[in-house]
């Protein structure tokens, strides 16, 4: 079979039954992979199941009802349960359909609904009213989360402030000016390399949005240009970028920032809009 | 070397709208026996006992038959057919209705479960060097005409009309093909040797049969 698609014959083949285990496997693993092909199986298989009900009937012994329910670990039912089972079976119904709502979508799960619907109005009623519920609860769920995420992200926001506080106080920190040679002459920027923490920020002003393109760091070291990532400016025209300094790159003999197209470049080809004046505005 | 974006800070997320559902008008709690299959197992997939009741009345004859049908024995098919309807209470949920009906489904894992039954008892068989049993005709009787419950289980009698008069239509031997695969678990290349005839051949009737039993249902709906 290899990379190749099952066969309506294959499918046939497989679905009675009739191939040897190896073949049998191959067809599994395909369609556990291929959606059109499962669909041909699935198809096949309900016909082939269908073979199934042709066997002649028999009556199967009565003792096998209390034996299923012996294995089965059940009491036989007694009118006594039914308020309370009919109930639980509306709530659990509706963790079900739930359940089945996070695999397939709601579209389908409408379908389902209108199919229950035909089967038991007053149990629909009961099922619409433990689902939306079961819906209001996660949309409150995912409320909790997203401020759990907000709180999150605060705090990691306030972590690496510290990290740039640091940064600035730090003897091992270089502290550099940034040049603006071209169009962002009234930007102040800032680069801080911190070998010690071994991350570096770089930060900026009166920067322009710049659809389609992006402003990308570089170091130059021993005549190469690494990149040091991409970033863009919020809507003040700030911008904060952080990275820890690659591994491998001991130094750098200049620090530059390019416009590049898209989402950056491998190689530095953009304008220059900063680089980095010999200053070094650190402590030492 | 690897050059990266800052990681976005991530705002908050939108909340997705509540799904609207139609709200269906109350009416009177109708019996289980009236719900499809698909309900039941919804129901048994919560422990609805009652379902389980209803579905077991609706389907043990059919399960026990098909059984039988591989087996030829009445305590091994006995055994088997317990063991489906223990799972399909243990485990509801490997039936996904999305799949397909539900009574393809049953027919799937109740032929599954017997014919392991029938390849262990091959083995068995073949250490203890005993040859095959002839089919245990001291079972249950057949049925008669009609079943109990017509009522109850009208569709399901009617579809296994239309299957049986669908698989007469077949050339014999394409049927003996398909059943030899579905009933007695048996490769083609078993089938091909149980009957003496070359692989191709068993492929052909295989592929036939397929063909023309799926062309004579369609016809029928
Ligand atoms: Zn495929």
């Amino acid at each position: 079979m290899g990379a190749s698609h099952i066969t309506q014959e294959q499918a046939d083949e497989y679905a009675i039954g009739s191939l040897d285990a190896p073949l049998e496997r191959a067809i599994r693993l395909h369609i556990a992979e291929c959606s059109s092909c499962r669909e041909v199986v699935r198809e096949a298989e309900a016909l082939a199941n269908m073979v199934g009900l042709a066997a002649p009937l028999r009556r199967a012994p009565a003792r096998m009802k209390k034996q299923v329910y012996r294995n089965a670990g059940l009491t036989r039912p007694s009118p006594m349960r039914r308020m309370f089972t009919i109930s639980r079976a509306a709530a659990g119904l509706a963790a079900v359909v739930v359940a089945i709502a996070a695999f397939t979508g709601m579209v389908s799960i409408k379908g389902q609904m209108d199919e229950l619907k035909d089967d038991n109005a007053d149990l629909q009623t009961q099922i619409n009213d433990a689902l939306s519920q079961r819906v209001e609860l996660a949309a409150v769920t995912q409320q909790l989360e997203d401020t759990r995420q907000a709180a999150a992200d605060l705090q990691e926001a306030s972590k690496t402030d510290r990290e740039l506080m640091l940064a600035l106080l730090s003897p091992s920190s270089d502290i550099l000016a940034v040049t603006a040679p071209g169009e962002a002459t009234n930007s102040i920027g800032r680069l801080v390399w911190d070998e010690e923490q071994k991350r570096l920020w770089f930060m900026a002003t009166q920067l322009q949005q710049r659809p389609g393109e992006t402003y990308q760091l570089w170091a130059q070291s021993g005549g190469r240009y690494f990149s040091l990532g991409t970033f863009e400016p919020d809507e003040s025209g700030f911008a904060r970028y952080e990275r820890v300094i690659p591994e491998g790159l001991a130094g750098y003999d200049t620090v530059v920032v390019t416009i590049e197209r898209g989402a950056g470049s491998p190689v530095r080809e953009g304008p220059t809009v900063f680089f980095v004046s010999s200053l070094n505005l650190g402590p030492n | 070397m690897a050059w990266q974006s800052n990681p976005e800070s991530s705002g908050i997320r939108n909340i997705s709208n509540p799904v609207e559902l139609a709200s269906a008008s109350a009416v009177d709690m109708a019996s289980r026996a009236e719900w499809s299959d698909e309900v039941l197992m919804l129901a048994i997939a919560n422990q609805d006992q009652l379902a389980f009741a209803v579905l077991y009345d609706r389907y043990v004859d059919l399960v026990y038959s098909a059984s039988y049908r591989v087996l030829s024995d009445a305590q091994l098919a006995e055994d088997s057919a317990q063991d489906v309807f223990v799972r399909l209470w243990t485990r509801p949920e490997t039936f996904i209705s999305e799949r397909g009906r539900f009574v393809s489904w049953l027919m799937s894992v109740t032929r599954n479960r017997a014919v392991d039954e029938l390849r262990a008892r091959g083995r068995r068989r073949k250490r203890e060097g005993g040859s095959l049993g002839e089919p245990d005709e001291a079972a249950e009787p057949l049925f008669q005409g009609e079943p109990e419950d017509p009522q109850l289980n009208a569709e399901l009698h009617e579809e296994q009309a239309a299957v049986r008069r669908a698989l007469r239509s077949i050339p014999h031997e394409q049927r003996v093909a398909l059943e030899l695969a579905y009933f007695n678990g048996l490769t083609q290349q078993e089938i091909a040797a149980h009957l003496h005839e070359p692989l191709g051949t068993v492929k052909t009737r295989i592929r036939l049969g397929m063909q023309k039993l799926r062309r004579t249902l369609q016809e029928e709906v």
